[in-house]
């Protein structure tokens, strides 16, 4: 049955954003990753985040579907920032204790460092969480087309995309069976440390890559009864198009793009500094 | 010209170099179009090979399988026949390729590079004839499993064959599930498509028309539900009687006298009443 | 003390998102030990889900009013978990898919090494296992589990589950996919681990015919509900009940309701064949004298 995967679970609500063209999507999600990387100032950062809020209200996404996302790499995120935090010796000296210095430049980068993760792989959830494994696939494999130029085998690729995505609840479901069946014949998965755990999931994994394999067998046999490879000029029946969603979103985003990269590049140099105007005494 | 045509066939499956394990031994037999045989056997018989040996999925040792007179051996007949010849597997779960319900009806047609407006009216039709046309743009691993058949036997027909092979399609269904599919069988049989059900549910053996039993990859009867029931070489094969006949054994056992074959409960019923009367 | 005691037992799939689910309302059952429950209900009404409620694979999601009780034991308690889980083996759908071991022995071995017996008792108890599922020690216990056929994988991985010798038998579907002398060895090696291994059974299938025959007791789900606790007689005597969720008769309840239809005096209790040929036959005798 389903239990709530971290990241990626598709979540319908047939909002317009789950309508635009996948290929809008993974694009703009390409551009709102690399884009927050170019964040400078604090004000860049709320900008992100309202929006940030605005695609999950249009997409009608419960936030914590996106908090989920987020939960995963909290670990990562408070270590990271921490290391900044203890790292970096230069600036404004806040606290001293023996071999630790805390400076307000650490405090910055460190929480900016946090920010910026959480932003990315919130926006990053949001590519899955609105759009289908197939759409993806289709998407990506348009987006590919260029290289055929190379001989890329984009089309093998994409079948091959699609598949794995097809399977994904499939071997999730099977997991959690045969999980369950090691479970009741009393194997400790669910405690001991690392190691322990590695080892006692063998029971599982073996039948699971057992049964992968008679799947895959089956399946070819399934697709070569279907005529897959018949011929070099395999038709599709879902034609992918652009409509005025993608055209709204695309000016939508690239509109916040201008935004931060004005601010990183060219707001100091004229002499306005949004953040201090914002914040003032608080930096 | 019989529709299939089986010729001494023999398969082995390749073990080493020059040694094989034959799962089929010199079999004959011919299917007319519009028959609907269930083909018996317990594991292990050989009756799934003879399936994939249908379709050209495998191609006989020795001897010959001709559909519509085209031999399934030749390398450039492989997709008309495959065209032709339908199947649908055991497991649900192993035979869909995409996501979405119609991608996965698509899936054939795409294969054969059919124009998209022919693509999507199969699709449709073929939808349409397993009443699954709601759900077309659902998820395949959201349906029950009598549902996820209808859906292969969809993507089946959407190649608009002349012979549908179900293997086993039936074996890991709910009672429901099994109901369905073999409503659908049955229909598209009406519809003059050839069916082979291949099965070891007897009950669904005096569902078809003709049966053929097989026994460690030969074939040990071939004729109607009655004659085979009445034949008394099912146990042979490994196999039972379905349950009607074997409440009808019972009777006879307990001074009734039955006929040597009972097809179905309903003529069961009514011979009972005859002779309480 | 009864061998499973469920109080007021609910549980909600995927809370609070579009795939929120109910899967079990208010389910209250006791099990006295020795019976053999069998469990009725259309796919998805919740069985699995009660099921593995039974040795904690599922967690109870509310402690404060409902509780699932085995040989005495809290089912949410994680402390006595593990002797749960070895008190009640679990058979699930097509078992033969989760053997793993290189040796058919080291997989049944799995159960009592984790139970941490000793190697004679290990020993001594796959040993056993293989007897009581039909296997022959010498010919099988060296060889590869993935090797054999479909018929002795499902043996072997039964094996597994009662090497643990559980007081609680649960099966899941446990002839699915058998051809049919396969099916008839499986029913027959249920009845005698019934016997032998396991006093309490508890059979989840769709098969009446087989369910008739074997159960003393049925529970049927219907929506996540318990709709009935009773008898097989009593259970399928309420024809418009089973009807209603959605399940078959026995092939002997439908021939009798055929006959009945036609004016033949017969009880609606009928459900096995045996039953309705002695009793058809007690009919004859009497229009004969």
């Amino acid at each position: 049955m389903f239990r709530d995967v971290a990241f990626g679970q598709y979540y319908p609500t047939g909002s317009p954003v789950h309508k635009l063209d996948p290929r809008t999507k993974l694009l703009l999600t390409v551009l709102f990753v690399i884009t927050i990387f170019f964040i400078k100032s604090y004000f860049g950062f709320m900008l992100t985040l309202v929006v940030l809020l605005a695609i999950v209200i249009v997409s009608r996404l419960p936030i914590v579907s996106v908090l989920k996302s987020v939960r995963g790499i909290l670990l990562i995120v408070l270590i990271s920032a921490a290391i900044n935090l203890f790292v970096i010796k230069d600036g404004e000296v806040l606290a001293h204790w023996k071999i630790f210095t805390i400076t307000k430049n650490g405090v910055h980068t460190a929480i900016k460092l946090a920010l910026r993760l959480v932003l990315v792989i919130s926006g990053a959830s949001l590519l899955p969480l609105t759009t289908t494994p197939v759409e993806l696939a289709d998407g990506l494999e348009k987006l590919m087309i260029p290289l055929k130029i190379i001989k890329v085998p984009v089309r093998d690729i994409a079948m091959i995309m699609s598949i794995a995505l097809r399977f994904v609840p499939t071997l999730f479901e099977e997991t959690q069976k045969i999980m369950n069946a090691q479970k009741a014949r009393g194997a400790a998965i669910d405690h001991g440390n690392i190691f322990k755990r590695i080892g006692a999931m063998m029971p599982v994994l073996i039948p699971l890559f057992v049964n992968s394999f008679r799947r895959a067998d089956e399946l070819s046999f399934a697709m070569d009864a279907r005529c897959y490879n018949a011929t070099d000029r395999r038709t599709k029946m879902k034609r992918l198009k652009f409509g005025w969603g993608d055209a709204v979103a695309a000016l939508f985003l690239l509109s916040y793009t201008v935004v931060i990269l004005l601010d990183r590049y060219y707001f100091k140099t004229v002499g306005i500094d949004i953040d201090l105007m914002i914040f003032g005494e608080l930096l | 010209m019989s529709q299939i045509e089986v010729k001494e066939v023999t398969f082995a499956y390749p073990l080493r170099e020059g040694v094989g394990m034959r799962a089929v031994k010199n079999l004959s037999f011919s299917v007319e179009k519009g028959e609907f045989v269930a083909l018996v056997g317990m594991n292990g018989s050989g009756k799934s090979t003879l399936a994939k040996l249908l379709n050209g999925l495998y191609t006989p040792t020795e001897g010959e399988i001709l559909i519509d007179g085209i031999s399934t051996s030749k390398d450039e007949n492989v997709f008309e026949i495959r065209k032709r010849v339908g199947m649908v597997f055991q497991n649900p779960d192993n035979q869909t390729v995409a996501t979405i319900v119609e991608d996965d009806v698509a899936f054939g047609p795409e294969n054969i590079g059919l124009p998209r407006e022919e693509i999507i009216s199969r699709v449709r039709s073929a939808l349409d004839a397993v009443s699954m046309t709601e759900f077309a743009d659902r998820a395949v691993s959201k349906l029950s499993g009598g549902q996820k058949q209808r859906v292969a036997i969809a993507g089946v027909l959407a190649m608009r064959p002349e012979i549908l092979i179900l293997d086993e399609a039936t074996s890991m269904l709910d009672p429901i599930g099994r109901r369905e599919v073999l409503k659908v069988a049955k229909e598209l049989n009406e519809q003059g498509i050839t069916v082979i059900n291949i099965t070891h549910n007897m009950e669904e053996a005096a569902f078809a028309k003709r049966v053929l039993a097989m026994r460690k990859g030969r074939l040990a009867i071939d004729g109607t539900p009655k004659e085979v029931f009445a034949s008394g070489l099912l146990e042979a094969c490994g196999l039972k009687l379905p349950p009607v006949m074997q409440l009808a054994k019972a009777l006879a056992d307990r001074g009734f006298e039955m006929p040597s074959s009972v097809p179905d409960e309903e003529e069961l019923a009514e011979e009972i009443w005859r002779q309480l009367k | 003390m009864a061998a499973i005691e469920i109080k007021n037992l609910n549980f909600v799939y995927s809370a609070g998102t579009p795939f929120e689910k109910h899967a079990l309302k208010d389910i209250n059952l006791t099990i006295e030990e020795g019976s053999f429950v069998g469990v009725v209900g259309a796919t998805g009404s919740g069985k699995s889900t009660l099921i593995q409620h039974l040795n904690g694979l599922i967690k109870l999601q509310d402690k404060k009013h409902s509780s699932v009780f085995v040989n005495g034991m809290d089912a949410s308690k994680r402390a006595t978990l593990k002797k749960l889980r070895f008190e009640v083996g679990m058979v699930f759908q097509y078992p033969e898919y989760q053997l793993f071991a290189d040796t058919v022995a080291k997989d049944i071995a799995f159960g009592p090494k984790n139970m941490k017996l000793s190697k004679e008792e290990i020993d001594a108890r796959v040993a056993r296992a293989l007897e009581v599922v039909g296997l022959d020690y010498d010919k099988i216990a060296s060889r590869s589990p993935f090797d054999l056929s479909g018929g002795e994988k499902r043996r072997v991985a039964i094996a597994g589950v009662i090497a643990m010798q559980p007081k609680i038998l649960v099966l899941d579907e446990p002839v699915a996919g058998l051809d049919p002398i396969g099916r008839e060895e499986i029913l027959a090696l249920i009845k005698k681990l019934h016997e032998e291994v396991s006093p309490t059974v508890i059979l989840v299938s769709h098969n009446m015919d087989d369910i008739a025959v074997l159960a003393d007791r049925i529970v049927a789900i219907s929506d996540g509900r318990l709709v009935a606790d009773c008898s097989p007689k009593e259970f399928f005597a309420d024809r418009q009940l089973v009807k209603d969720i959605g399940l078959d008769l026995p092939m002997a309840a439908r021939i009798t309701d055929a006959l009945v239809q036609k004016g033949v005096p017969l009880s609606a209790d009928i459900v096995s064949l045996t039953e309705l040929a002695d009793a058809l036959s007690a009919l004859k005798e009497g229009a004969h004298v």
